[in-house]
């Protein structure tokens, strides 16, 4: 307990550093915070007028579309702001500068995100927020406080699935020299999970349930909230499913680094 | 009790057998080829609590693979090894709680926030007290005068300000031991001077003992009373530095382009130099890189000044330049008996 409040502390003190410098670069920070809100938009856009034009898919109406891709929006948030890190694990691997977070008393995976923060990744949340309460006032979901409790679980599981995926493609840096298509790979996939599983055939339906989980993003969780008939049994897993991904994603992360040996000085 | 135990301590990489060309690399993929290289090969020392020690060898000799082991980032292939009587690897954290580290020119502060806001994140993450920080922070605005750099953002300090900088954090929590890796490594001589008297003083006031691997001999003179010479993954040489100096500090070797080089020139260059210092350990020659040839002096046995005498009475010189000799010369010559 006594580690964990250190460890939050730490963090703060640290993000407020970052923040602050950041802030810094004023123009940076205003331009890239625009950038990142309309290239948000854009792709809401773009996704907004595919389905409005599509009276329905696969049985599922426009605004239960909309409310399960802001539900995608809610649950890649924590990975895009507070695990902005990954993207660069393989530069610092293959430069031998990732040596530097075995030095300090700390654990390592906490010690590498916390050098990053995306404040971009704020916007899209903001935007996120709003979708989810446009589709939720649209579709009528009557809120209780049980099903706000299974919001938060199942966002969270969400979010954790999402940073496992990115966290094993980010991992392969270890063992990959060059580990760029393994993690737009990932990145790609992601981009699926806002679809329901439903369209999908055979293979992808598997492939997306079972083996690169990523129906577990979106789909399968916000079932819960969108009063449909039939719920396969994937969905009551939705809740658990995150914590189970991360920690085969945290082994795989632990395997790279006690692996690694660095390069020569 | 000493600090720093080692017994017995290997670490070996297995080395796929690569092939050469396309086809090669091809047949690579399917390969189950592997050599062993040991890079760290059955070592013993011990370093005792206070102590500056040099750890010492020509590029690829294993001290950064034994630097790593000491800081637990990698694991023995066999051996012990005690640091604080922890094993480092198992032990990362508890090991790193009471130890400062400096690698190069790799900063480990935090690259876009002031220098102060780095110490003080610093001070969270090893806990250290208001008093203790105080004092440490009042010690360094002594030593380096560090407080006008404090507003400073890290990127853009000088390297040499960086360096110092990055120094001043690893000592900042008072742990037990430091590992400087090339800390002088690119600066001038002025900034060289500071960092050593730094590091001596903070070694002399804290009792802190201080590992130090370098190419410059000069660091080792100034610093150590201790060096461990390290090559091919073994120990050639533990002992007093004095000893060491002795033999190197009469070293220098004269590097010399002879005008109109051609084949005939070394060997007259040879008989030459072995008409009138007939001892073969006054004077070595090595034609090393292209037009340089390279003349490594003892000037107990063969005064500079004759040697460069001799030549000019006998050839034309273009260029010439005196240096001190190098970590791969020192290596050299205890291969060649010196030390014995």
């Amino acid at each position: 307990m006594k580690r964990l409040r250190h460890y939050f502390r730490l963090y703060f003190l640290i993000e407020a550093q970052y923040i602050k410098s950041k802030m810094q670069y004023r123009d940076d920070f205003f331009i890239s915070s625009i950038g990142m809100f309309f290239s948000s938009l854009t792709t809401i856009a773009v996704f907004w007028v595919l389905l409005a034009s599509i009276p329905d898919l696969a049985g599922w109406s426009f605004n239960q579309l909309v409310f399960i891709y802001a539900f995608y929006m809610l649950a890649i948030s924590p990975f895009q702001i507070l695990f902005d890190h990954f993207w660069q694990l393989r530069f610092h691997v293959i430069e031998g500068t990732f040596i530097k977070y075995y030095f300090r008393p700390l654990n390592m995976l906490f010690y590498y995100l916390s050098e990053m923060f995306d404040i971009k990744g704020v916007v899209q949340l903001v935007l996120g927020i709003a979708m989810f309460i446009y589709a939720s006032i649209k579709l009528q979901v009557s809120w209780n406080l049980p099903l706000l409790l299974l919001l938060a679980a199942t966002l969270f599981s969400a979010s954790l699935v999402t940073i496992s995926i990115m966290m094993i493609a980010a991992s392969s840096a270890f063992w990959i020299f060059n580990s760029w298509p393994v993690l737009d790979l990932a990145r790609r996939l992601r981009e699926f999970s806002p679809y329901p599983m439903t369209i999908f055939d055979g293979f992808f339906k598997i492939l997306f349930t079972y083996i690169i989980p990523i129906g577990f993003v979106a789909f399968y969780p916000s079932q819960f909230f969108l009063g449909s008939q039939s719920i396969s049994t994937a969905v009551y897993l939705s809740p658990l499913i995150g914590i189970g991904t991360f920690a085969l994603a945290y082994w795989i992360w632990l395997k790279g680094v006690n692996s690694y040996t660095g390069t020569g000085s | 009790m000493s600090l720093i135990e080692i017994q017995n301590l290997s670490k070996y990489f297995k080395v796929l057998n690569r092939r050469e060309g396309l086809r090669g690399a091809f047949l690579d993929l399917f390969s189950g080829d592997y050599r062993t290289v040991k890079a760290v090969d059955d070592i013993s020392f011990s370093i005792d609590e206070g102590e500056i020690v040099g750890y010492i060898g020509p590029n690829g000799a294993g001290k950064s693979t034994t630097i790593k082991m000491m800081t637990g980032i990698l694991q023995p292939t066999s051996g012990k090894i005690e640091v604080n009587q922890l094993e480092p690897y198992s032990n990362r954290i508890a090991n790193a709680r009471r130890m400062g580290v400096v690698f190069g020119q790799r900063t480990q502060l935090w690259w876009d926030l002031p220098v102060i806001e780095s110490f003080k994140i610093l001070k969270e993450i090893y806990e250290v007290d208001n008093e203790t920080f105080k004092q440490q922070m009042g010690l360094f605005e002594d030593l380096i005068e560090i407080k006008k750099l404090y507003p400073v953002q890290v990127r853009t300090l000088s390297l040499g300000q960086r360096m110092l900088c990055d120094i001043a954090a690893a000592f900042l929590h008072n742990p037990k031991v430091v590992f400087l890796d090339e800390p002088t490594i690119g600066l001038d001589v002025s900034v060289k001077a500071k960092i050593r008297d730094v590091i001596r003083e903070l070694n002399h006031t804290q009792n802190i003992t201080i590992i130090l691997t370098t190419h410059d001999l000069g660091d080792i003179e100034a610093l150590c009373q201790r060096i461990i010479i390290i090559d091919k993954g073994k120990i050639l040489f533990d002992g007093p530095v004095q000893r060491v100096n002795q033999l190197f500090g009469v070293y220098r070797t004269l590097k010399a382009q002879i005008f109109d080089f051609n084949q005939e020139t070394l060997p007259r260059l040879n008989a030459l130099i072995q008409t009138k210092f007939p001892d073969p350990d006054a004077v070595h020659i090595n034609q090393s890189e292209d037009f340089w040839t390279d003349l490594i002096i003892n000037q107990e046995k063969a005064p500079l000044r004759e040697v460069l005498n001799l030549i000019m009475s006998e050839f034309a010189l273009e260029d010439i330049r005196i240096v001190e000799i190098s970590m791969e010369n020192v290596v050299q010559r205890i291969y060649d008996g010196a030390l014995l």
